[in-house]
């Protein structure tokens, strides 16, 4: 039953977009792509849906092939976000729909019940163009689960979404997995993907550099972050002295580190005991999934990677 | 391509979404309205010929061979070929007078141009009067008329009595060219039949030329329009490239084909009211108000050199569409379609003395300029009907041909973004895609 992608690899002139990557998305789930720009989150989206053709590899879902799948399997939410802007948004989620094969009536019916959903039912005969981005984006994202989708796929879904539509979005994807459907999104957000998903995939230039469930890629690294606070001592400053240790975050309510794999992190209280010093907070945690990120792609928003030739890679 | 066994209904749902918006906008009501208006104006051009016409002059001289001919003919000649002098129309459109010199001499004068009409009054052997025009021109409407009311009565007054049958049999009268030489069939045509006639190839060969550039770019226009908002990318999931490409054609060209019933309408009410407009503009002719040549045939071939001329021609627009990213950079992308245009149309406007026989009968054959040269060939009466169909079968499948291309192109070239593609990456993608 589940989305597997075998060894699907791509390339685009010089740019190899995917590089063989492997997949298992159970369904039912709710599935976080991260990766940094140009890292093949789109490509990979798009040939899953089929809209591109990979030039190796296989896609399945539920032991189909998805050039064999019908349409109305997927669910897409473009990164770039757009509507015919002279319709009326009614006009164009009946039509979208139509086009995937729900009954027009039927249609009508649903979208309501979405932009009531997302509190904008005055919105229903009003033209595209006349509304605000983050309403156009919640049009689309309606235009894209209208048809009842088995799996959603979203490019970057949250952006440009103010706090509160960023809650009614996050809303309406408990809605879709409560209905039992598969979502699989890519953001930049660490943050969503923590609160949201049960597991995750992380992309870095075409090769998946970890995959897991959120608590399995934090352990993934094999490090360990240690939170300790001194009464009277802010700096620290002897905690750089010990081996292994980095310190990763100084801040006035506690200081943080990060101990290479294999160090015991009961070192770093000792240490602070057999200084006599008075420790008011220590804490041994995982990762936090911006740190193994970090770790495996390098920086978060490292747009130059987009352009960057196989060669460099290899 | 999984699109192939699964056109319908997506295609004809896109069609319908095509067709409202581009109806509904305003920019289609006035291109109507003005089309309609343009059109309208044309179909009455004949009579306006005829009214600037009307204030000519023909100087025509009478040979009378005839013995004992009514002695006043000339002024009953110049009575009902110019009516009463009035204040409204003091120059007389005829100037009659008999000929000084030789019979030779006057057919010297009229071939180098001396006067525009010879007529000749002879005598059968049955006694009654016959005539014999030779001008450079041939006698239609008004002047066909009026030369005809105008042999009756002198042959009726030569009789010196009159009965029904005198009135309604029709007298001898003969229109011949002015050279000799030259037979009857050969009389040139005067100047508002040929306009007619002219504006009957021309017209349509226009009509197909208009529709070709006006609708085809709509669809580059619609494909680039779904690139530049990103819808594409919504529609790409929901539908395949082929049932977009189908859709939009389709949509479109029903969204012309509209426009051009309401201008089609506008022609027929047009043609319809030149009788009654010719009548009231020049009262006393007895104007014929049907265009040379438009045939039925030749409407049945206008109607189908324009839906195979718009199917090519827009599935073309739209692969060539689907490479842009912006609605203004269709009109660059789209130019080398235009070239292509142009030479058809060129080819047809320009007809068998720059290109040839040969030439227009070849090109009548080539898929991309059929629409136009045969449509001319057609107007003229020149083609066979194995010719003319034989290019409906080209047509028919150099569009499968252009099909099959366009879905390839406009599913790689959706795709993509950025400067304009080269049509190099643009086959490498076609390669790869679905």
């Amino acid at each position: 039953m589940a989305l597997i992608l075998d060894s699907v690899a791509k390339r685009f002139g010089d740019v190899q977009a995917l590089d063989g990557i492997s997949l298992q998305i159970e369904p039912g789930v709710v599935f976080g792509f991260l990766g940094a720009n140009g890292a093949g989150k789109t490509t990979a989206m798009r040939i899953v849906l089929d809209i591109l053709r990979p030039d190796s590899g296989t896609i399945t879902w539920s032991g189909r092939s998805n050039t064999e799948l019908p349409r109305e399997t997927w669910g897409y939410l473009p990164e770039e976000r757009g509507l015919y802007a002279k319709m009326n948004v009614l006009d164009q989620l009946v039509f979208f729909a139509k086009l995937h094969g729900v009954k027009p009536r039927e249609a009508r019916r649903e979208a309501f019940e979405w932009l009531e959903r997302f509190r904008i039912p005055e919105y229903a005969n009003r033209r595209a163009e006349s509304l605000s981005k983050g309403n156009q984006q919640k049009i689309q994202f309606i235009a894209a689960v209208l048809h009842d989708p088995q799996v959603l796929l979203m490019d970057e879904p949250f952006t440009g979404l103010d706090p509160v539509n960023v809650a009614l979005l996050k809303e309406a994807f408990l809605e879709i997995k409560n209905r039992g459907k598969t979502l699989i999104f890519s953001t930049h957000q660490m943050e969503t993907v923590e609160e949201l998903c049960e597991s995750l995939a992380i992309l870095d230039r075409g090769r998946i550099a970890v995959q897991g469930t959120v608590r399995g890629v934090r352990a993934s690294t094999g490090r360990q972050v240690v939170r300790l606070a001194i009464d009277g001592d802010p700096e620290i400053a002897w905690l750089e002295t010990i081996d292994g240790l980095k310190v990763t975050r100084r801040g006035q309510d506690y200081t943080e580190a990060e101990l290479e794999r294999n160090r015991d992190p009961y070192l770093v209280l000792q240490a602070a005991l057999s200084r006599n010093l008075r420790v008011r907070h220590f804490e041994i945690a995982d990762p936090s999934l911006e740190e193994v990120f970090i770790s495996h792609v390098g920086r978060i928003d490292d747009s130059e990677r987009r352009l960057a030739p196989r060669a460099v890679h290899a | 391509m999984n699109g192939w066994r699964t056109l319908f209904p997506n295609a004809l749902y896109i069609a319908v979404r095509e067709y409202r918006s581009r109806v509904i906008g305003r920019t289609f009501a006035i291109g109507t309205v003005f089309l309609a208006v343009l059109i309208f104006s044309g179909t009455q051009l004949p009579i306006l010929i005829d009214y600037l016409q009307g204030n000519s002059q023909t100087r025509m001289e009478v040979l009378v061979n005839a013995q004992s001919v009514p002695a006043d003919w000339r002024e009953t000649l110049d009575l009902v070929l110019n009516g009463a002098p009035s204040a409204s129309n003091p120059r007389p459109s005829w100037v009659i007078t008999p000929v000084t010199g030789t019979p030779d001499r006057a057919q010297q004068d009229l071939e180098s141009g001396k006067f525009g009409a010879l007529m000749t009054i002879d005598r059968d052997a049955s006694g009654k009067l016959t005539f014999t025009i030779r001008a450079d021109w041939s006698p239609d409407g008004r002047n066909a008329g009026y030369i005809k009311n105008a042999v009756q009565l002198l042959a009726i007054e030569d009789q010196g009595h009159l009965t029904l049958s005198d009135v309604t049999a029709p007298v001898a009268l003969r229109l011949l060219p002015v050279n000799p030489q030259d037979g009857p069939t050969s009389l040139p045509k005067s100047t508002s039949q040929e306009v007619s006639s002219i504006l009957v190839s021309t017209v349509l060969v226009v009509m197909i030329f208009m529709a070709i550039i006006t609708y085809g770019t709509w669809v580059a226009m619609s494909v680039a329009e779904e690139k530049g908002s990103r819808v594409m990318e919504l529609m790409l999931n929901a539908t395949t490239p082929l049932q977009m490409l189908t859709g939009k054609v389709i949509g479109n060209g029903a969204a012309g084909l509209t426009q051009y019933g309401v201008v089609i309408a506008a022609a027929a009410i047009g043609t319809v009211a030149q009788g009654p407009i010719r009548r009231l503009v020049l009262p006393d002719s007895g104007g014929s108000s049907t265009f040379e040549g438009l045939t039925p045939a030749v409407l049945a071939a206008f109607l189908i050199l324009f839906l195979l001329g718009f199917l090519l021609y827009s599935l073309l627009y739209a692969a060539l569409g689907s490479l842009v990213s912006r609605q203004e950079d269709v009109q660059s992308a789209t130019s080398p379609l235009m070239m292509i245009i142009m030479v058809g149309y060129f080819a047809a406007a320009l007809g068998p003395d720059i290109v040839g026989e040969q030439g227009m009968a070849i090109m009548s054959q080539v898929p991309f300029f059929s629409p136009y040269v045969m449509l001319r060939r057609v107007a003229e009466g020149t083609v066979a009907p194995w010719e003319f169909g034989l290019a409906v079968v080209l047509l028919l499948v150099s569009i499968g041909i252009a099909l099959f291309a366009a879905a390839r192109i406009y599913s790689a070239g959706v795709l993509l973004y950025g400067q304009r593609a080269s049509l190099r990456e643009v086959m490498k993608a076609a390669r790869v895609s679905r």
